[in-house]
This record gives C-alpha cells, sequence and structure tokens, in this order.
C-alpha cells in the first residue's frame, strides 16, 4: 500500500524466554553497584589480600628460606576470613534491595508485569551473592591455581582434594546466610540506612550474647544463636581445623538452614503486590 | 508591594545550573509560576522557602533575606509538593504541633489548627492517621499546615496535586479568597488551566531563566512573531472571509465548519474591524467571536517552543 | 491574624521540637529494635541467676568463680559500655536529622520560626529522654536480679555511678554522632568505623591516642573491674589509666557541649536537598 500506517504496532520480534525475568534485574542491580565509585573501590580492595597470599605461595615456592610461608589448608581458611570485613561490607550495601523498591512504591510495578515473586526474590538476591563470591570463592580458587602454576605440581591439591569442596561450602554458606538475611531485612522497612544499621547491630549482638551466655553458662551450645560463630564451626569442619568445636557440624549446619528459612518465609510474606494500610 | 525580589539570582549544584542570573520581582496577590518540567521552578521555589542559598546573587522575600532568616517564616506559610508526613499523628496532631513552633501555646495553636483543617474541609477526617488520608486528603492537610499561622505570603508548590476536580474547584475558589483577604499567594505549577483559573499574573520560566512575568495577555501581545488567532463562527463564512481578507494585517484564513480562524498581526484594528461588521449586520449574525490563543497555554507554548 | 506572637527563642523552639519528637522517636520500630537490645542483658540476667541458684555450673569470670555483683558489673562492661551505648550513640545520633531528610520531612521544620540548630538539639533531647527511659530500666532491673538483696545497701552507690556514667556516655555519643550526621554525607559508616575501629585500637595503643575517645572517659568512671576475656580486652586491662572521676565527668560534658555546637553549626549552614 503507498501509504503506511504510522499507528501502534505490536513488537514482532522475540521475546526472552518466560523465567528470566530475575536476570534484568539482577544486571540492574549490577550496574548501579558498578556505577558507584565507592563500590568499585572496595572491590577493588577486596583482592589486595589475594595479592598478598599469591606473593606468599610464590616465595614459599621459590625460596627455601620462606619455606615457614609454605601453603597449607590453613592459608585458606585464613584467607576466607580475612575477607570478612570485606563481605560485611559488601552485604550492607545490598541493604537498599527491597527497602529501595518499596520506598519507591516500586512493587507494584514490579509485580504487574510477567515476573513472579520469586524472580523479583532471584534477581535481588543474585547481585550481593554475586560479588561476595566474588570476593570470597573466586579468589580462593584462584589462590588453588596460583599454588599449581608456582609449585609447577599438582601434589598439594591431590593431597588436599577436600579442600575444593570446603572453600565452595564455606564461601557459599557466609555468601548465603549474609544475603538472604540482609535481603529479608530490606524487606521489612522502606529505609536502606535502618536497614543497614539493623543488620550490623544483629551481626555484633548475637556474637556479644553468645560470649555472655557462654561465660555464664559455661555452654558453648550458645553459639546457636550466633550466625557468625555457626559460620565458623561450619569452617572449621570444612577446613579440618583440629580442636573441639562450639557445636555439632550438623547442628551449625541446621542452623543456618533456619536462618535461610526464616529469611525466605519473611520475603514469602513481605513481597506483595498490595499494602494493606489499617 | 513586591513580596518576592530576586536580582541576578543563579544557583548552581556542581557543574550543573538550576538558576542562571535570574531577576524577577513577583507582585502582591496571587501569582503564577510556570515552566516545564527541569525549568527551575524547583530551585526556586527552594531558593525563595530559605531551602537552598544562592550560589550569586541575592533573594528577598516579603522585604528580608530569606536564608538563615527563620523568623521570617513567622509571615510565611509553605505547603512543599512532596508527599511526606509523620504518618503515625493524626492530621489534628500534625498541624497543631506544627503551629506550635510559631509560638503559640498549646491552646492557641490548637484553636489555630481546628480551623485551618476547617478552611480545608477536613475536619471529619482530622483524628485518623494521616497514613490512612487518601492523596487528596494529604494534599489538604499539607495546605492546612501552611496555613494555620495566618501568613501574609503563602508559598504553594504543586498545590492541586492528587485532587479530584471537585476539590480542585474548591481549593481554587479558597485560594482566591485568601488573596481577597490580603494574603499574596505565589503558585508553582505546570497545570495551565489550574493557574489560568486562579490568576492571569504569572512568571514563565524555563532553562533556569526567566522568559516572561506579568499579566498574561500583555505578554501575548508582545509575541510579535506569532499572530494572533481569532475565531469567528457565523454562516456567511466566505463573505466575512472576503471582507476581512482586505485588511493587511491579516496573515492567513481558514475555513471551519460552522465559522472560519483568521491570524492577524495587528489584533486591536482588526478587533475592530470585526466589531463594525458584527454591528453592520451586512454579513448576516455574527455569533461568536473568540481567541484561542490569547491565554496562558499558547503564551506557554509560544515562549517555551513546545 | 490580629496579634502574631513571637517566634520562639532557641531554647522554646527545641523544647516544641523535642516534644513533637519523642512521640516519633518512642513509637518508631526502631524502638522494637532498642527494647530487644536492652532486654537481653534482662534475659541474660535471668539466666544467670537461674544457673548460679541452681549451682550446677559456677559462673566464672577471669578464671574465677564469681557472685551476682562481679557478674552485673561484667555485663555493665561487656554489654552496656562497650555495646548499648556506643551503638545507640550511632544508632539514633546519626539519624536525627537524616531521617528527616530519608522521610522528607525536614521542610516542615526548616520553613518554621525557629533557627535549624533548634530542630538539631530539640531532637537530641528526645534522643536523650528516649533511651536514658529503656536503658537505665534495663539496667535497674539486671541490678536487681543479679545482685542478691543483701549486698544491695553495699553496692548501692557504685550501682548509681553505673546508672549516671551510662547515661552520660549515652549524653556523649549521641551528641558526638548528632555532630557527624549533621555534617557528614554518610554518617552511618563514619559512626561504625568510629566505635568498631577507632576506639578499639586508640585504647589499645599506650600513650595519648586514647584520650582522643569517648569510651576513655566513660570507662574511666566505672566502679567495676574491667573483665579482660581476650587478647584485646587484657591489653585494654593493663594499659589502661584511668583520670580522675572529676575530670572525666568534665570532659564528657564538654564533649557533648562542643560537639552539639558544633553540629548546630553544620546543619545552620549547610543546604539539605530532599527527594523529590
Amino acid at each position: 500500500m503507498p501509504i503506511h500506517d504510522q499507528g501502534y504496532r505490536r513488537y514482532p520480534g522475540r521475546r526472552r524466554p518466560t523465567g528470566t525475568a530475575w536476570w534484568v534485574i539482577a544486571r540492574q542491580q549490577i550496574r548501579t553497584v558498578l556505577s558507584q565509585k565507592r563500590y568499585l573501590i572496595l572491590l577493588l580492595l577486596a583482592w589486595v589480600p589475594f595479592v598478598g597470599r599469591v606473593v606468599q605461595i610464590y616465595l614459599a615456592a621459590n625460596f627455601q628460606q620462606a619455606s615457614f610461608l609454605a601453603t597449607s589448608a590453613q592459608l585458606f581458611r585464613g584467607f576466607l576470613d580475612q575477607q570478612g570485613l570485606f563481605v560485611f561490607l559488601l552485604i550492607v550495601g545490598a541493604s537498599g534491595a527491597i527497602a529501595d523498591d518499596r520506598r519507591a512504591n516500586a512493587l507494584q510495578v514490579y509485580l504487574s508485569k510477567p515476573l513472579t515473586r520469586v524472580e523479583y526474590i532471584a534477581g535481588k538476591l543474585f547481585a550481593p551473592l554475586a560479588f561476595v563470591l566474588g570476593v570470597t570463592l573466586l579468589p580462593a580458587l584462584l589462590l588453588l591455581v596460583v599454588h599449581v602454576a608456582f609449585s609447577g605440581s599438582l601434589t598439594f591439591v591431590v593431597q588436599n582434594l577436600y579442600l575444593l569442596p570446603a572453600i565452595v561450602l564455606y564461601s557459599v554458606a557466609l555468601a548465603l546466610v549474609g544475603t538472604f538475611t540482609m535481603v529479608a531485612l530490606s524487606s521489612l522497612s522502606k529505609s536502606r540506612r535502618f536497614t543497614a544499621l539493623t543488620f550490623t547491630g544483629l551481626f555484633f549482638f548475637t556474637t556479644a550474647m553468645y560470649q555472655a551466655l557462654q561465660r555464664i553458662t559455661g555452654s558453648r551450645l550458645w553459639a546457636l544463636i550466633s550466625p557468625r560463630d555457626m559460620l565458623s564451626v561450619i569452617g572449621d569442619a570444612a577446613f579440618r581445623v583440629p580442636g573441639a568445636r562450639a557445636l555439632p557440624l550438623w547442628a551449625a549446619l541446621l542452623g543456618v538452614t533456619v536462618i535461610i528459612a526464616l529469611s525466605i518465609l519473611v520475603l514469602e510474606r513481605r513481597i506483595r503486590g498490595v499494602e494493606v494500610v489499617k | 508591594m513586591t513580596i518576592v525580589a530576586a536580582e541576578h539570582l543563579s544557583k548552581w549544584y556542581g557543574q550543573v545550573s538550576g538558576l542562571n542570573d535570574v531577576s524577577v520581582s513577583v507582585p502582591a496577590g496571587i501569582t503564577g509560576l510556570l515552566g516545564p518540567n527541569g525549568a527551575g521552578k524547583s530551585t526556586f521555589m527552594k531558593l525563595i522557602t530559605g531551602q537552598l542559598r544562592p550560589s550569586k546573587g541575592q533573594v528577598q522575600v516579603l522585604g528580608e533575606p530569606i536564608w538563615d532568616n527563620p523568623a521570617l517564616f513567622q509571615r510565611i506559610g509553605f505547603c512543599p509538593e512532596q508527599d511526606a508526613f509523620y504518618d503515625r499523628m493524626t492530621g489534628r496532631e500534625w498541624v497543631t504541633a506544627l503551629a506550635g513552633l510559631h509560638g503559640f501555646d498549646d491552646r492557641t495553636a490548637a484553636d489555630a489548627a481546628a480551623r485551618a483543617i476547617a478552611a480545608v474541609e477536613l475536619t471529619e477526617a482530622a483524628d485518623r492517621k494521616i497514613g490512612s488520608y487518601s492523596k487528596g486528603m494529604r494534599q489538604r492537610i499539607k495546605l492546612a499546615q501552611a496555613i494555620a499561622h495566618e501568613p501574609e505570603l503563602l508559598i504553594l508548590d504543586e498545590p492541586l496535586s492528587g485532587m479530584d476536580p471537585l476539590m480542585r474547584r474548591r481549593t481554587v475558589k479558597q485560594i482566591k479568597e485568601w488573596a481577597r483577604a490580603g494574603t499574596s499567594v505565589l503558585v508553582s505549577s505546570h497545570i495551565l488551566h489550574e493557574i489560568e483559573s486562579m490568576t492571569s499574573n504569572i512568571v514563565l520560566i524555563n532553562n533556569g531563566r526567566i522568559v516572561a512575568e506579568g499579566d498574561v495577555h500583555q505578554i501575548r501581545e508582545l509575541i510579535d512573531e506569532h499572530p494572533h488567532t481569532v475565531s469567528i463562527r457565523t454562516t456567511q463564512t466566505h463573505a466575512v472571509a472576503r471582507e476581512l481578507l482586505a485588511d493587511e494585517g491579516v496573515v492567513s484564513v481558514r475555513f471551519e465548519p460552522g465559522g472560519l480562524v483568521v491570524e492577524t498581526a495587528r489584533p486591536d484594528a482588526f478587533y475592530a474591524r470585526v466589531t463594525d461588521l458584527a454591528a453592520s449586520g451586512r454579513f448576516g449574525p455574527i455569533d461568536e467571536i473568540t481567541s484561542p490563543d490569547d491565554n496562558l497555554q499558547a503564551v506557554f507554548r509560544y515562549l517555551v517552543k513546545q | 491574624m490580629s496579634t502574631r506572637p513571637v517566634p520562639p527563642s532557641f531554647a522554646a523552639g527545641a523544647v516544641r521540637v523535642f516534644g513533637l519528637s519523642l512521640g516519633e522517636m518512642l513509637w518508631s520500630r526502631r524502638t522494637v529494635f532498642l527494647l530487644l537490645v536492652t532486654g537481653a542483658p534482662v534475659f541474660l540476667a535471668l539466666v544467670a541467676r537461674v544457673v548460679q541458684g541452681s549451682g550446677v555450673v559456677p559462673v566464672r569470670l577471669n578464671g574465677a568463680a564469681v557472685d551476682g555483683g562481679s557478674i552485673f558489673g561484667m555485663m555493665i562492661w561487656v554489654f552496656f559500655l562497650r555495646f548499648i551505648v556506643p551503638v545507640l550513640g550511632v544508632f539514633y545520633g546519626t539519624s536525627l536529622i537524616a531521617d528527616e531528610v530519608e522521610e522528607r520531612t525536614l521542610t516542615y521544620l526548616f520553613t518554621r520560626p525557629i533557627r535549624r540548630g533548634a530542630v538539631l538539639v530539640g531532637k537530641y533531647l528526645a534522643y536523650i529522654v528516649s533511651t536514658t527511659l529503656v536503658v537505665l530500666p534495663s539496667v535497674v532491673l539486671v541490678y536487681f536480679v543479679l545482685v542478691p538483696l543483701g549486698q544491695v545497701a553495699r553496692t548501692f552507690l557504685a550501682f548509681a555511678a553505673d546508672l549516671g556514667l551510662l547515661a552520660l556516655g549515652l549524653a556523649a555519643y549521641g551528641a558526638l554522632f548528632a555532630l557527624v550526621g549533621a555534617a557528614l554525607k554518610r554518617p552511618l559508616v563514619s559512626g561504625l568505623v568510629f566505635v568498631f575501629g577507632w576506639e578499639q585500637i586508640a585504647l589499645l595503643v599506650p600513650g595519648y591516642l586514647k584520650r582522643f575517645t569517648v569510651a576513655h572517659y566513660v570507662q574511666g568512671l566505672v566502679p567495676h573491674a574491667m573483665p579482660s576475656e581476650g587478647v584485646a580486652t587484657l591489653l585494654q586491662s593493663v594499659l589502661r589509666d584511668n583520670p580522675p572521676a572529676l575530670v572525666c565527668i568534665l570532659v564528657l560534658a564538654a564533649v557533648v557541649g562542643v560537639t552539639l555546637w558544633l553540629g548546630v553549626k553544620a546543619v545552620e549552614s549547610r543546604e539539605y536537598v530532599l527527594d523529590q
């Protein structure tokens, strides 16, 4: 026809398959974080301990005098513990994950799209999880590779095959507990600052409570109220650190599972398209 | 009397200019502050309410500098744009508490709050929590806190936002009554017909600069490059058109069902001519003569070029 | 209006803002957190009392079995001084103005005929009342749960000193972080770094550094022995040099006065741009 219709036309192209919308949210979160200088600096600084450990491995592998720096399982456990501050700061940085959306009344907008609540939550969880694993799991695995490269043999890895699952287990446990808790707290408030403060307060408070209860009663079973100490038990068990632990491994794993389950429950209740004001 | 006087007023946020060398005098009465989004209205509002300090130049409100001069707020009432409250408080508690910050004792503050709440027709809902109010009710309670202390100057930022049409009309009527009682009102909005229903005195701002100020009709007359449009309703369209085309000031004639639309560069002479034609009756009755662009929307469109 | 009232003075304005803010602070979500945090020592005290009463496991402090009074002293140190008081100072102090900015209600306070500084002081006073109303009763409960009645007369003066020093600590930390909240863009991080970073390190280092902490002067007023359960706290107890009580009180009062004054200056000169 000579004169073309200039009216609205439906999009004729390919659409993403259903169930992939979470990636749109996750990608946006990642872009937002990476566009902020302070987070870029934090992410860069988080790799400084990795560089230090690389130097340590190099020296131990190439200089007899530095044999006291030899690689052991505790190097990896120590490295992951060292990353604790960066993990904490990255998780606190995710305090606005859902709080900002609640403040801007954006939840209704999101959930009015072909996006399920599960996809929304998955998208919100992905970015902090990715960043935390990027400063724990990734550098720890790279340290293993670095060791192989500098030592020129797979002997250490073969002799310590448990290290690979230990690194994965400990890093993933750290990341999951921290991010689920933070995102769940974020869904309870419209203020990212209040969420960050609450997370920080709970983090230090539960540790202090455990220490006080342990001193008063003499029992270390109170570690069940301290996520930090439960994760420490998991780390000790995974890296086969000798010595008595505060809790049996199964109890620590159960504890962190309960924390994650509670977080999921909170998210399920809070992520709704409507809010009833009484 | 000048209620707001800005002289070479500029405000920038880092590299971004919010206002650029603005000099304007706002007279007493009702004045509309207009401009598209991002024009600088909010920046101007924040400067004249002492929330921001000028980067350059000065601004005076009611004859005094406003920055770091809290005593001046005894005479000013401000209704901000943002929809933000202490949701836990009832409307009455909130307005009373804010009135109390003006130096009233508790009893007087409560009375002033009750009067203000009655003026915005919220008495029935006054003892409910603000968190349960509708958008329009929230807007009205915001107005109430601005008028409770009976200020000389009311500065209203988008005061009709969220109100239904009936409440808008009543609020516009209320604003005009306050103005008649002696309160000056400066209203910021981008809803042109609402401003037009309140006042013909405007300040038009765009890209951080004042584009025009004064009576909207006078501004219209000064816009030379846009000929005036006059709509004439008559049955003898072609005959009237032939007659008018003889006028040198007529730029164009367009026929429409039931009449014609004429563009003229000399509106005064043209109106005189059309009046004579209508009086003579030579071309039958001329039922209506209107000027579709002698209004705020046209002025806005021509000056802001949108 | 036939007669317009005189704009309130600084003090009168602060009192009015105090009245407006007190209800907001007491009935906010944050108070749930506050009750949780101050309820925990009471719970611990009950557990300790039950454990001691059962005689099953003696409670030990620094390796020695202890009585209720010593446990109370330990809780003052571990919970209230090292955690509750500074954390509440950060939590509330940095939020005094920041909350109003975030909620976009600051405009209503700053467009009244009262000085901006009066808004800060009024909110600070509301913070003092809200926190002491919750923290001090918690201390009282812990004391009477742990300390047997027969020992009350002997330990009452020390207990009164504890109440006073905690109130002073709340005032000093609150004023300091009110300044941080008024002056800095990211007050929360700065506050946490100060409390859990700077103060912890400065108290460990011999010399004059510890004088640039609030904790040094608050801890100087504590009538109980400092527990040393780890290397850091052991070092702190060894390196501790207590200034006289009068000096501590005067310095803390000066901290309150100076930081509040600086906070007032900061609030009155700063521009606050609220999100629309």
